[in-house]
């Protein structure tokens, strides 16, 4: 079997194992620090379906975490505890929100696309900013972690991250089916030529706005498990500078490419984490990072380990990036 | 009994009349072309007729069926194909993707999430069948931007009849090819002719008096003449407008 | 009394208009004609506003401050075009997203490194630290005056310079047609290199006036550069009369509706619910705005490009 197809679950079998190991070997801290990139790379591989598979250049995605975190935290204030109702209630949320946003964002292209969404974002950021009850600016935090049942303990750190493992996986699995289904041809088809589609009777907003708000749904997951991993929440994760960073780690991970969100989520707060360690002025090195990367590696650096391997027939139905092989010219 | 009618049709761009009250009629199975200068609006009469453009004034009826209120995806639900003066297709993607694409904007909704696409026989029968079509069967797993010019122009009259249009505009067809492709292309669009009417622009006068059954001539925007082959190639206006003779008086 | 009220933040929405015009000038002829996606434009309103206040506070002379503040920033700015933005001509828009955003972290460490995380002084000239009476019971900070003056100056200038001069023209050529422009023999490199100076100039005029008004801290650039991208999707990308009206539109709404809105609301609903209710009402508004100029024109009111 080909190496993409047995990685990752080999690689999920060791994400799994991690916190038995943990304690053993002291590193107890970073089970949490791992979830915290799991959550990310939920995020970013949502982020990826939009902008990698769909080409919606949305710089606002921050904001659907947002949502999906406040979402949460006013439902549990209100009593819901447990965490499958929360949790999808704050996919629900988010996704109709991001439907609301893209019924108007989605009107545009391009340039145009990327600032509204970015101005939307921000507008969701002035509201949590404004909702003195959950704290404001000053953050809200959560009494207690959403609760599992089942005789489970989400309290308990491993439980909770390997429920949150669960959820990456299936989430993976399920973008991944979406890539190869009807939609996710449809969706690339618009990205790489949005007029054909139109002339072939596509309904393209229609398949945009579904595509959009689905992708804010899982974001909203995402910011539903980042505040239950955080226990806190405030506007802070919402500014444009977190929907920036969310691209940054697509871009980086390879937008477009299967692995394209997780990895790039991974090596981002994982480098962000290594920097820290030696200065509280990790933003510069990462900072000049970007830029080199931008010049050195612009397809994300899962296209540079493309490099290293043999040249790949085409296969059919394969997505994004597709790139010509070598010795077949036009 | 006219398959295809537009009646009237007017088009402003500012002060610039670029569609003149053209009226034009296609009757089924007929292959009507549309010839006419630089600069005449053949282009834009060919987007308001597939819905890119609104007109201002006019009506457009395919098989009884009014176009004119219709946006874009409805006229193509309607019956009406388009192929584009530039080569419209997804160059990434292979040659079977191409046709799959097309052919599943025809068959249920693509708000599908789970299923395999690859795994579709029926789209695959279908895209299939386009291809040979076309004469791309040898072709499928090729990535369509590394198709020769000619391949690819095949490719998008494809994708244009998966929609199994009653009426298919061609716009250009054989723009940018050489004599050999030229002439595959003629073949093709003369097999075309069985199954639908077809509305041809170009400028290849071979290509043109060799395929068209009626020929509209449209000349700053409006309808100069309108007849069958014969009738075109003898007009004297029609000469004048092409050759620039003498003879041209209030032709335009 | 509200009267007085109403003109007195009209002039501050007017003030603010003209800053965020300063600022959405740059940008828009930045995107207009070389297409590329700026984000560290916030960034050189940030350094323009840091060098103002510490040259002021130095040598305590504002003039000299301000001066400084666009010289220094011309030259981190050219600095930044040979460097940077250079290479990011014909590049998709993603990957200048990236590279500048890498710029504004790089930019707020430094700024950080030189002068702490902490909020700097600034402080207006001596002389304009008083109110100036503009009518008998408005008296109005003659500091603002300044701002406004500035502000008309240099949207005189500009229209000028757009308009009636040469180089002008070339501009508007390269904003609505850059291949087209090109053909026809515009030194296209050295028109962007001047466009993006003298956008980046204008962002700092904007940060060294703005200093004394807000706070000089780290991520003020961030801060300022939503609005001015919202000016600039209103306007349209390209048009300088676009990022004129846009500006002048925003500032007067956001102004206003923050001074007034809390007063309208009040007149029906609960104080407590007021306060909080109003802020975000008031930021809201002008994304409202810019959610309806979109819905009818999606590529702004006044777009420059097709």
């Amino acid at each position: 079997m080909k190496f993409e197809r047995w990685f990752p679950w080999v690689f999920c079998a060791l994400l799994a194992l991690f916190p038995l190991l943990a304690s053993s070997l002291g590193l107890d801290f970073y089970v949490g620090f791992v979830r915290r990139a799991m959550i990310f790379a939920l995020a970013a591989a949502s982020l990826n379906f939009i902008l990698g598979f769909g080409g919606m250049a949305a710089l606002g995605h921050a904001g659907f975490l947002g949502v999906g975190a406040y979402a949460l935290v006013a439902l549990s204030d209100a009593g819901i505890e447990s965490a499958w109702i929360l949790w999808p209630a704050a996919m629900v949320v988010a996704g109709l929100v991001a439907a609301l946003i893209g019924l108007i964002a989605l009107r545009t292209r391009g340039v145009y696309l990327i600032m509204s969404t970015l101005a939307f974002a921000q507008m969701l950021y002035y509201v949590a900013l404004s909702l003195r009850i959950y704290g404001g600016d000053d953050g809200y935090n959560l009494m207690a972690r959403p609760s599992f049942g089942l005789g489970l303990d989400s309290a308990d750190e491993a439980t909770f991250y390997w429920v949150v493992l669960g959820l990456l996986a299936l989430v993976m699995v399920g973008l991944n089916r979406a890539t190869h289904s009807r939609f996710g041809h449809a969706l690339m088809g618009l990205r790489d030529n949005e007029t054909r589609m139109r002339a072939m009777g596509y309904p393209v907003f229609k398949l945009m706005l579904v595509a959009f708000s689905l992708s804010g749904a899982l974001a909203g997951l995402a910011g539903a498990l980042l505040v239950s991993h955080n226990a806190f929440v405030s506007p802070s994760a919402m500014h444009w500078t977190q929907s920036a960073t969310l691209i940054v780690m697509v871009v980086i991970g390879g937008v477009g490419l299967r692995w394209g969100g997780p990895v790039g989520a991974v090596v981002w707060i994982g480098l962000e984490e290594l920097v820290k360690q030696f200065t509280e002025y990790w933003h510069l090195p990462l900072g000049l990072l970007l830029i080199v990367i931008v010049f050195v590696a612009p397809r994300g650096l899962a296209s540079v380990a493309e490099h290293w391997r043999l040249p790949r027939r085409p296969r059919p139905a394969e997505p994004a990036g597709a790139v010509l092989t070598p010795g077949e010219g036009s | 009994m006219s398959l295809f009618v537009v009646n009237g049709l007017v088009k402003r761009f500012g002060a610039l009349l670029a569609t003149d009250h053209v009226s034009l009629e296609v009757r089924p199975g007929e292959i009507h072309a549309l010839i006419g200068p630089n600069g005449a609006g053949k282009s834009t009469f060919v987007n308001l007729i597939s819905g890119l453009h609104q007109p201002d004034a006019g009506r457009i009826e395919l098989d009884g069926t009014d176009l004119t209120p219709l946006p874009m995806d409805a006229r193509i639900r309607a019956g009406l194909s388009r192929c584009f003066q530039i080569t419209s297709i997804f160059p990434k993607a292979t040659v079977i993707d191409n046709l799959m694409l097309a052919v599943q904007a025809q068959s249920g909704s693509s708000l599908r999430f789970l299923a395999d696409r690859r795994r579709d026989q029926a789209l695959l029968e279908a895209a299939r069948a386009l291809a040979a079509r076309v004469g791309l069967e040898h072709a499928l797993q090729r990535i369509a931007g590394t198709l020769p010019h000619g391949a690819q122009r095949q490719l998008d009259v494809a994708l244009a009849l998966a929609a199994r249009p009653k009426l298919l505009l061609l716009d250009e067809p054989m723009a940018g090819m050489g004599p050999e492709d030229s002439e595959r292309m003629t073949e093709l669009i003369h097999t075309l002719r069985r199954d639908m009417a077809i509305l041809l622009i170009e400028h290849d006068m071979k290509a043109v008096f060799a395929l068209a059954d009626r020929i509209t001539v449209l000349v700053y925007g409006k309808v100069l003449v309108s007849g069958d082959v014969e009738t075109i190639r003898n007009h004297p206006q029609v000469q004048a407008v092409y050759l620039g003779t003498e003879t041209t008086e209030s032709a335009v | 009394m509200t009267t007085i009220l109403f003109i007195e933040q009209m002039l501050n929405g007017l003030g603010y208009g003209f800053m965020l015009f300063l600022l959405a000038a740059g940008l828009t002829l930045v995107f207009g004609i070389m297409d590329v996606m700026n984000l560290a434009h916030g960034s050189l309103f940030m350094a323009g506003a840091y060098v103002a206040a510490h040259v002021h506070g130095r040598t305590g002379s504002f003039v000299i401050g301000v001066l400084s503040a666009l010289a220094v920033v011309l030259v981190l700015a050219l600095v930044l075009e040979v460097f940077l933005v250079r290479r990011l001509y014909g590049r998709e828009h993603l990957a200048q997203v990236l590279a500048t955003f890498g710029v504004i972290l790089v930019a707020d460490d430094a700024v950080k490194l030189i002068w702490g995380a902490a909020p700097i002084m600034a402080s207006a000239p001596a002389l304009l630290s008083g109110p100036i009476e503009l009518l008998p019971g408005l008296m109005y900070p003659s500091y603002r005056l300044l701002i406004l003056a500035a502000g008309v100056l240099v949207a005189v200038g500009l229209y000028l310079l757009v308009n009636h001069t040469r180089v002008g023209m070339l501009v508007r050529a390269g904003a609505s047609n850059r291949r087209m422009a090109e053909f026809m023999g515009v030194r296209v490199g050295q028109v962007f290199s001047m466009v993006f100076l003298l956008g980046a100039t204008l962002a700092a005029l904007a940060g060294a006036l703005m200093g004394p008004l807000t706070a000089v801290q780290v991520g003020m650039g961030e801060e300022i550069l939503i609005p001015s991208l919202v000016v600039l999707v209103i306007g349209g990308i390209g048009s300088v009369r676009g990022a004129f009206v846009a500006a002048m539109v925003v500032g007067m709404v956001d102004t206003i509706g923050r001074a007034f809105l809390p007063l309208l609301l009040r007149s029906f609903l609960s104080p407590t619910l007021v306060s909080d209710l109003a802020p975000a009402m008031a930021g809201l508004a002008t994304y409202a705005l810019m959610a309806c100029v979109l819905a009818f024109k999606p590529a702004g009111l006044f777009p420059a490009r097709g």
